[in-house]
């Protein structure tokens, strides 16, 4: 049984379509990549498939539940990592995760607080504001944010923007070793290097369409990597420094 | 600017809702214009232009606070949205010339927005009432002036904030302390204060003294425009960026809100955080506190200082106090964005119905006190219980209804017209009825207590429909 199963999403914003009929399944421990050039609809596909959306037409189911009928429940049981990072302006970064864990109602707040806050490096900082943070705490809180209740799958949409190359590293070994443990993961992401080593399946989003979608080995041709299989997907062809 | 302004105010209503609002302004401008008889058997067209007056320089100083605001749109980042008052980061601008653009933007769109449609809905009522149109075009002079007076005086109230609060403080007192003087003790002549209002009394339909109104209106003029040129070259922009350390408040907040559970604990928890942090407590004197003194003035001014038997008593007060809560409801949609909470398991109408309980929670003890102060100046502490009964269903009946109709957009949805005339009727109504029903209470007290009895039980009903009702409307919606 499918994680999460989309079929024949389509999205309209007053009568442009944003995604024509997106079809997408992923299984248990997959990790899921996303791509498409800007403004191709994967953050819309995501708020879809999270619930922040509701699809014009189509269903989606996510951990069994219909997400189009029950959103809330969802949101309950995944993890979300935006587009861009928005926490409350006014909390600090510890009271940000305690208003998420008593939101979630979770159990031991404490420790999962202090697990966090240490695991992004934020401890020093957990009295700061979210207003006067720099965009790479901001984005570290909303990971522990989304990490906090230690969902059975995530959606990432560019998490590895703002981050340093030392987070970018250690959030790369933490998602590895979460789809080891049999945690799932959805990501629209532009860094198709680190994409590349992380994902096994993929679909790739051009015009609101996909043009591509299945398990990476499948889809690369020869010693084709995930840039060029990007770039002939969507109909772009190398330029001359290639 | 103004086009960014104007998309903001129309993302939520859509254009054409959003361009039919100056089309209610003139609807109702007329029906006031072809109903000003019956007024003027009750009050004299003096009066009328006072209270006209200082709408106008109160709406100015509303529009004003920019100053403020601006900082405060640079600071929250906006989520997705990006506004041009960010533009001197990017682009090679200055914080003064943006600020200017600001402070001439506002004027423009609030002058065609309001003022423009407000004067032609009299000019249309003209030909059926035999209003002069050369009167017309004076008053609306005189009503631009004064709105331009306020927004100028904001606009530099709120950049001497910026720069420094003591000196704000000693600003916004002085003004206070002259209107004191004027409206309790009549040291100081309205013309005084608001010069364009002595240009208002110096020509038709007053008087015709060409003299005093060239010199109201050059006062006016070079009031505003010393005040903008002030303000325009204390402009400062300083976004606290700091790295100040902040005792964590909200587990403290989440104890001490323990007769409430779940997630409504967590929220109202989290709402007083941002209340305290984000300096809410002192807007929220202008929003709400400075309202009911206003109306308490009024109150006072009209049974004492006009002596117009109308018989404002504790129940009407009491019932307007109920009515000014939707100012407190709209500051709360405004402390932050609330884009974070689509990735928690929280809906729009379960925010909605935590906003309305913070709003009881902030308003019912300041409004109560009013209410009592009032009966105990006016004498009327026998009527106080049946006043504080109808404070607090109009209080709960307003927040409900606005939240209602509104949702977490309170600003923007209100320029929207269809929403702004259902606002109108079910405020307006209830409104009305009370007016009337407590103006009645020392004519025929046991007719009058009845009636209310019956307002305030269709109010209670109303109150629990509609707040059924924010379910079903803002379900869907994202926030």
């Amino acid at each position: 049984m499918h994680v999460l199963e989309a079929k024949g999403i389509v999205m309209e914003f007053g009568g442009l379509k944003a995604l024509d009929n997106v079809s997408i399944a992923v299984d248990k421990a997959d990790f899921f990549g996303f791509f498409g050039p800007n403004g191709a609809g994967k953050s819309t596909l995501i708020k879809i498939l999270t619930g922040q959306l509701e699809p014009t037409s189509g269903s989606v189911d996510v951990l069994g539940i219909d997400v189009v009928k029950e959103p809330l429940k969802v949101k309950e049981l995944i993890g979300i990592v935006p587009e861009v990072e928005s926490p409350p302006t006014y909390l600090t970064g510890y009271e940000y995760l305690y208003f998420v864990g008593k939101v979630r109602n979770l159990d031991n707040l404490d420790d999962r607080i202090e697990k966090w806050l240490s695991f992004f490096d934020l401890e020093a900082k957990k009295g700061t504001i979210c207003k006067d943070m720099s965009k790479g705490m901001r984005q570290k809180l909303m990971l522990a944010s989304a990490f906090i209740h230690e969902p059975a799958l995530l959606f990432m949409d560019e998490p590895f923007i703002n981050l340093d190359p030392i987070y970018q590293r250690i959030l790369k070994d933490y998602l590895e070793e979460y789809i080891a443990k049999g945690g799932t993961v959805f990501m629209a992401s532009h860094i198709l290097e680190i994409s590349e080593k992380l994902c096994n399946k993929l679909a790739i989003v051009n015009l609101g369409k996909v043009v591509a979608q299945g398990s990476i080995d499948d889809l690369l041709k020869g010693d084709e990597n995930l840039e060029r299989l990007f770039l002939r997907s969507v109909g772009v062809r190398p330029g001359k420094g290639e | 600017m103004l086009k960014e302004e104007f998309r903001t105010h129309s993302s939520y209503s859509g254009r054409s809702r959003f361009l039919t609002f100056p089309v209610f302004v003139f609807v109702l401008s007329l029906g006031s214009g072809l109903t000003i008889d019956k007024m003027l058997e009750t009050i004299s067209l003096e009066q009328f232009a006072t209270f006209t007056h200082l709408s106008a320089f109160i709406y100015g100083l509303s529009v004003g606070a920019f100053g403020v605001m601006g900082r405060e749109y640079l600071e929250r980042r906006y989520g997705r949205s990006n506004y041009l008052v960010a533009m001197p980061f990017l682009l090679p601008i200055s914080f003064r010339t943006t600020f200017l653009g600001i402070y001439l933007r506002d004027a423009v769109f609030y002058i065609v927005l309001l003022l423009v449609p407000a004067t032609l809905g009299l000019v249309a009522a003209a030909p059926f009432m035999g209003f002069s149109l050369v009167s017309i075009g004076l008053f609306f002079i005189a009503i631009l002036m004064t709105f331009m007076l306020g927004l100028s005086l904001s606009f530099l109230a709120s950049v001497v904030y910026i720069r420094n609060v003591p000196a704000f403080v000693a600003l916004t007192a002085a003004i206070a302390f002259a209107f004191i003087l004027h409206g309790f003790l009549g040291f100081i002549d309205l013309e005084a204060l608001i010069p364009s209002f002595g240009f208002q009394m110096s020509v038709r339909p007053f008087e015709s003294d060409p003299a005093a109104a060239a010199l109201g209106s050059l006062i006016t003029v070079v009031a505003a425009v010393l005040m903008t040129a002030l303000a325009y070259s204390l402009v400062e922009v300083r976004l606290s960026v700091h790295s100040q350390l902040y005792p964590s408040i909200l587990p403290a907040y989440h104890a001490r809100f323990r007769a409430f559970k779940g997630l409504n604990r967590a929220l109202i928890s989290k709402e007083f955080v941002d209340l305290r942090r984000s300096g809410t407590v002192a807007k929220m004197f202008f929003a709400f506190v400075l309202p009911l003194l206003f109306l308490s003035f009024t109150a006072w001014f009209v049974n004492y200082g006009l002596a117009i038997p109308v018989g404002f008593n504790s129940v009407f007060y009491a019932a307007m106090v109920g009515f000014v809560g939707v100012l407190m409801y709209n500051w709360l949609n405004n402390i932050d964005l609330a884009e974070y909470y689509s990735l928690l398991p929280v809906t729009v109408p379960q925010l909605i119905k935590v906003r309305i309980v913070v709003f009881l929670l902030l308003t019912l003890g300041i409004s109560a006190f009013f209410v009592v102060a009032i009966s105990i100046l006016n004498g009327e502490t026998d009527l106080l219980l049946l006043a504080l009964l109808v404070m607090f269903i109009t209080s709960l009946y307003t927040v409900v209804m606005t939240a209602y109709l509104t949702g977490l957009k309170t600003n923007s949805f209100l320029f929207d017209t269809s929403v702004l005339m259902k606002f109108s009727v079910m405020s307006f109504l209830p409104d009305l009825c009370l007016t009337i029903l407590s103006f009645s209470l020392f004519v025929n007290w046991m007719v009058a207590l009845a009636g209310i009895g019956i307002v305030l039980f269709s109010l209670g009903m109303s109150t629990l429909f509609l707040y059924r009702g924010i379910d079903r409307k803002w379900s869907g919606a994202a926030f």
